[in-house]
């Protein structure tokens, strides 16, 4: 926490919140606009419910306002290194299945992930400056995919990117708690608090 | 013979060499190979190649190193740059790479004498890249996801070599692909990029002679995004006239990025764009009201746009769209003036009404209709008249006085204020002073200096003035508060404007004032053409037509009249242009001069033809100094030629007419055969010397008496009474003025006491008639002949050589026969008036005979030739009888002699001494 102290720290992790919070907007954006082009392409309905997809993560906490700064960022970190390993899985299905015939759903795709990644490096400069470093990645990516079929593939790309989604409006939310000033705002909560 | 044939195997082997070297590239073994092999040089450096023969050749054609000879092209390389290493290698050293050129041969002088190429290489020369300067990025916004970056940099100085850009990105955990440009080395474009994550963008540049790299660039790219601009623009007229609502669309995300934006609007007429405040559209949003505009007016909108807190670029101004507020009633009444006729009856005007349609930032919509108004200030009680048109003018006749014309405007949703005009009986107020014009920036100005009393404001009438049409008047109010304006209209050059001021009072209206001014003036589009009215000897005047003022193009400041003979310099006189006429003196007599005249401008002068005269020879009398002077000469000369002649007339008569005697009036008995015994006379003067008349005899003859003497006797005295008629005829027919005077004279003088002897039988007689004998002998000498035959010429030039009194009656005989005119000349009143007159001169003899020498010496006299020949004391007398003849000039007329009265005869005495004795 020393290095939060900083006036230059403080400028930086606000600076950090600030555009990771405008990221995570148009992540999100771009990511609602990128479904309706999926769901196009891929030829899904759009009001399909789709199952909870093994691997990715789930935006919902029951706890929400009760986590603290740093397990926010974990959650967040996780979530997002989760969604960039799927993202660049569903690139290359894409690719493998359209080739170059559909560029623009590529690109959208490669742009999001893109995104994605950025916000990563959003979320490990945060915890960087919580004193805490990003964990290794060695444990922190998801399963390895089973095979699926097409149909499935498509299915399964459709949740990522609606949890995707969800996770962008959280993780804005999470940013602008970690931006409030205040104590406790990176501190793990005391169990007191927990309910 | 070996040797020989060692030699010519030797020269066939390097032929051999230098062949396979520039065909087969190394199929057959070359003679040597240079080092480096096509190397790449940094301009400006220095360089060392060396040339390597193979160990082979040296055997075969004793070819060793000092042989190489170096060439750069064709160019013999000084051998000051070569080195000799040792027999097979020789070195080249330039200390420039510069002076280096492709290729760079190693060649090498078989037998001495034949050059031939060992080996060859390509020497590239060029710089190493410098490092990219001024390295810039955007983002230009292509499409509402689609954000491609462009960097550019300075690449920085030509290299001479294939040098490879590369600009470069990478996030801080990330790395991209490089973006190499394409045909161009100073930029790149990154297709898509990220926003809200740092980027580290630089530039390398590198070529065969190194690399370079700018200065790394890191940034957000959104901080350098130009968005979008705003599109679908609409425009609603809302509920107030003055308020127009834009609204649009943006292009770009809010989750991207916030905007803010500025909007402009024009009225379409207008290129002059006005802008709402920037603060008031600084937050994001997608409409706007914009207000203060004016009633049903189309403007025109537009909009662009930029991140909010303004880091990055604003987008490029979103296409127009148009829109127009409501209508709103006039904002005021039209301006109006007024024309009075007068002229079509004393009692009455006729009043033509005008005012002007209002601007459309005043009429705030469409104006349907005027209301005039005329109210008679003398009669308020009256009612006032209104009329309503749709034209902006009106035409009225109205009985002298004055009057308050209101004109209002109405449109669609109301009527104006009401324009006030007073039109009063006479324009007695105070006129504005010092009306001035100036052309300002393509305009004319007019200014003026304002009355003392508070002026409700001005009226400006001008109008074109022209010979070719009328002067259609225009006008234009301005407000009482000024004292200039421009004249709001189609002002042209060179044209002359009659411009007037009129102060308009709240009781009344000044006279105006006028002034004429030239928005710009021009050379007189002719000259004036100039003509003598009058050309003298050394003057003339010139006269000419002042120009029309169409064709003055500007105001008249002087006239020039350029004048000069054929040879002589031009003359130029400046003439005050309110003239017509001129003088120019001071010219040569009798020349041919050239003349022309220039009308000037401010802005130069133009000359008229040329007209030519030609000065008189004489002036004005000089003619008449000469010819009158020379006729009076003549004149007088010819009046002393007849003078003399008549002063000479005997000696003409003489030489012309000789006297020739009558036989047939001979007579002997006249004949005074005394008298040449007592006189004996040589000439006149001796006969009759001057002052010595003292001693005339005078002869008294009573009437009755004559009848004593016989017809015989009286014979001779007729004869003489004839001549001496003859001789008094004669001189009176010479001299007339004689005639006239001398009886006169005589008669007065008979009159003053004299009566006594002034009758009817007493004959007082003379011969005084010193003309008759001046040049001829006496009287005395005559003699009388009874004899009725002619004279023989020898008696005729024996009594001539006898005496000068011969001649005497020669000449009278010769009056007697030839002059039936001289007879006649008796005969006139004249002549008998002298007869009648001279018995009454009996009384004064003296004076008789003076007066008869004074009728020759009066005209001597009268001539200015001062023949005194008289006495003193005859010209007292001459003095005396002048007078009285002048005096009493009805004398001879009231006691005038009858012939019958007249003495029948005469007794012929000479008044000379013994020189006529009657018989």
């Amino acid at each position: 926490m020393a290095a939060a102290d900083s006036p230059s720290a403080a400028l930086r992790r606000r600076d950090l919140c600030s555009r990771g919070i405008r990221l995570a907007g148009k992540m999100r954006s771009d990511v609602v606009d990128l479904l309706d082009t999926y769901v196009e392409r891929q030829g899904l309905d759009a009001s399909a419910s789709v199952a909870a997809v093994e691997g990715v993560p789930v935006a919902a906490a029951e706890r929400w306002d009760e986590q603290t700064g740093t397990q926010r960022l974990l959650e967040n970190l996780a979530a997002y290194r989760a969604f960039r390993a799927l993202l660049a899985q569903m690139l290359e299905e894409q690719r493998e299945q359209l080739g170059e015939a559909d560029a623009a759903l590529g690109r959208a795709l490669a742009a999001v992930l893109l995104q994605v990644s950025a916000f990563t490096y959003h979320l490990e400069e945060l915890l960087r400056l919580e004193s805490r470093g990003p964990p290794s990645e060695e444990g922190a990516g998801p399963p390895p995919l089973p095979h699926l079929g097409l149909f499935e593939r498509k299915l399964r790309g459709l949740g990522v990117l609606r949890e995707l989604a969800q996770w962008a409006v959280r993780s804005a939310r999470d940013l602008r708690q970690l931006a409030k000033p205040g104590p406790g705002s990176g501190s793990a909560p005391s169990l007191a608090e927990s309910p | 013979m070996f040797s020989g044939w060692n030699w010519v195997a030797h020269g066939l082997y390097l032929l051999l060499n230098i062949c396979s070297l520039e065909v087969s590239g190394g199929l057959v073994q070359s003679c040597g190979h240079i080092i480096p092999e096509s190397p790449v040089l940094a301009l400006g450096s220095n360089f060392t190649a060396l040339c390597i023969l193979n160990e082979s050749c040296l055997d075969f054609g004793n070819i060793y190193a000092n042989q190489i000879i170096w060439k750069i092209k064709n160019r013999v390389v000084p051998k000051e740059q070569y080195r000799e290493i040792n027999r097979t290698v020789s070195s080249v050293t330039f200390n420039d790479t510069s002076s280096l050129a492709t290729p760079l041969t190693c060649n090498i002088l078989a037998d001495g004498q034949i050059e031939q190429n060992i080996y060859g290489i390509t020497v590239t020369v060029g710089l190493p890249p410098e490092k990219p300067k001024n390295l810039s990025c955007i983002v230009h916004q292509v499409s509402k996801l689609t954000y491609p970056m462009t960097c550019t940099w300075n690449p920085g100085r030509h290299t001479f070599l294939d040098t490879h850009f590369r600009l470069k990105y990478r996030w801080p955990q990330e790395n991209f692909p490089d973006c190499i440009p394409k045909d161009v080395n100073n930029s790149c474009t990154i297709t898509d990029v990220q926003f809200f994550v740092n980027l580290e963008i630089w530039v390398e540049a590198a070529n065969a002679l190194g690399k370079a790299e700018s200065d790394p660039l890191v940034l957000d790219p959104i901080e350098i995004v130009k968005p979008l601009s705003p599109h679908n623009l609409s425009v609603n007229s809302g509920i107030l006239p003055t308020v127009l609502k834009i609204s649009w669309e943006n292009r770009i995300s809010a989750a991207v990025m916030k905007l803010k934006f500025n909007i402009r609007y024009r009225i379409i007429s207008d290129t002059n764009w006005m802008q709402v405040p920037p603060e008031d559209t600084a937050s994001p949003r997608t409409s706007f009201s914009v207000q203060g505009l004016r009633p049903y007016t189309e403007y025109v909108f537009s909009i662009r746009c930029m991140k909010e807190d303004g880091v990055g670029y604003w987008s490029d101004w979103s296409e127009e769209k148009t829109g127009v507020t409501t209508e709103d009633k006039p904002s005021k009444g039209p301006p109006i003036w007024r024309i009075i006729d007068a002229s079509c009856s004393p009692a009455s005007w006729t009043v033509h009404l005008m005012w002007k349609a209002l601007e459309p930032f005043e009429a705030n919509g469409v104006i349907l209709q005027y209301e005039v108004t005329v109210r008679a200030k003398s009669s308020l009680s009256s009612p006032p008249e209104k009329y309503n048109v749709n034209t902006t003018n009106l035409t009225l006749k109205l009985p002298n006085g004055t009057y308050e014309v209101t004109v209002i405007a109405h449109n669609r949703v109301g009527a104006s204020s009401p324009s006030v005009l007073l039109i009063p009986a006479s324009n007695s107020k105070a006129p504005v002073k010092n009306v001035r014009t100036l052309p300002k920036d393509g305009k004319l100005w007019v200014g003026w200096t304002a009355p003392n009393s508070y002026v409700l404001k001005y009226v400006i009438e001008w109008c074109l003035v022209s010979n070719s049409s009328d002067c259609i008047m225009e006008w234009q109010n301005e407000p009482g508060n000024v004292q200039g304006t421009y004249l709001k209209g189609d002002i042209k050059p060179f044209k002359c404007y009659l411009i007037t001021v009129y102060p308009l009072y709240a009781d009344g209206q000044g006279s105006g004032q006028s002034v004429k001014a030239y928005l710009q003036q021009d050379r007189p589009s002719k000259g004036p053409t100039v003509q003598t009215k009058k050309v003298g000897k050394a003057e003339a005047v010139l006269t000419w037509n002042h120009l029309t003022v169409d064709e003055q193009n500007g105001f008249i400041r002087s006239y020039t009249i350029f004048y000069k003979t054929v040879d002589g310099n031009e003359t130029a006189v400046t003439v005050d242009p309110s003239k017509t006429e001129y003088t120019l003196s001071s010219l040569t007599s009798d020349t041919l001069y050239t003349v022309r005249m220039m009308a000037s401008t401010d802005e130069g002068g133009r000359s008229g033809p040329d007209f030519t005269f030609t000065t008189q020879k004489f002036g004005k009398g000089e003619i008449e100094a000469i010819v009158v002077p020379v006729c009076l000469a003549f004149l007088l000369i010819v009046l002393l030629g007849v003078l003399f002649c008549f002063n000479k007339r005997d000696l003409i008569k003489k030489h012309i007419w000789p006297v020739v005697p009558d036989p047939s009036k001979s007579n002997i008995a006249q004949w005074s055969p005394q008298v040449p015994a007592k006189h004996n006379f040589s000439s006149k003067e001796q006969m009759y010397p001057e002052g010595s008349f003292t001693d005339v005899s005078v002869v008294e003859i009573e009437a009755d008496d004559k009848k004593s003497f016989s017809e015989q006797d009286l014979k001779p005295f007729d004869l003489l009474k004839k001549e001496k008629s003859t001789s008094e005829g004669h001189s009176s027919g010479i001299g007339g003025s004689s005639c006239m005077s001398s009886p006169r004279q005589s008669v007065s003088d008979s009159d003053e006491g004299e009566t006594t002897q002034n009758t009817s039988s007493t004959v007082q007689y003379s011969t005084v008639v010193l003309n008759g004998y001046r040049d001829q002998t006496p009287v005395q000498v005559f003699s009388r002949s009874e004899s009725t035959q002619p004279l023989l010429d020898s008696e005729e030039r024996s009594e001539d050589r006898a005496g000068g009194g011969d001649s005497a009656t020669q000449r009278q005989q010769y009056f007697k026969q030839s002059g039936d005119q001289d007879e006649t000349n008796a005969d006139r009143p004249c002549f008998e008036r002298a007869k009648q007159i001279i018995p009454a001169n009996e009384g004064d003899l003296v004076g008789f005979a003076q007066l008869q020498i004074s009728d020759q010496s009066s005209q001597l006299l009268g001539l200015g030739l001062e023949k005194n020949t008289q006495e003193a004391a005859l010209s007292d007398i001459l003095q005396a009888n002048t007078e009285e003849q002048t005096v009493r000039p009805e004398t001879v007329e009231g006691s005038p002699l009858s012939v019958d009265e007249m003495p029948k005869s005469y007794l012929p005495q000479t008044v000379r001494q013994g020189g006529y004795m009657p018989q």
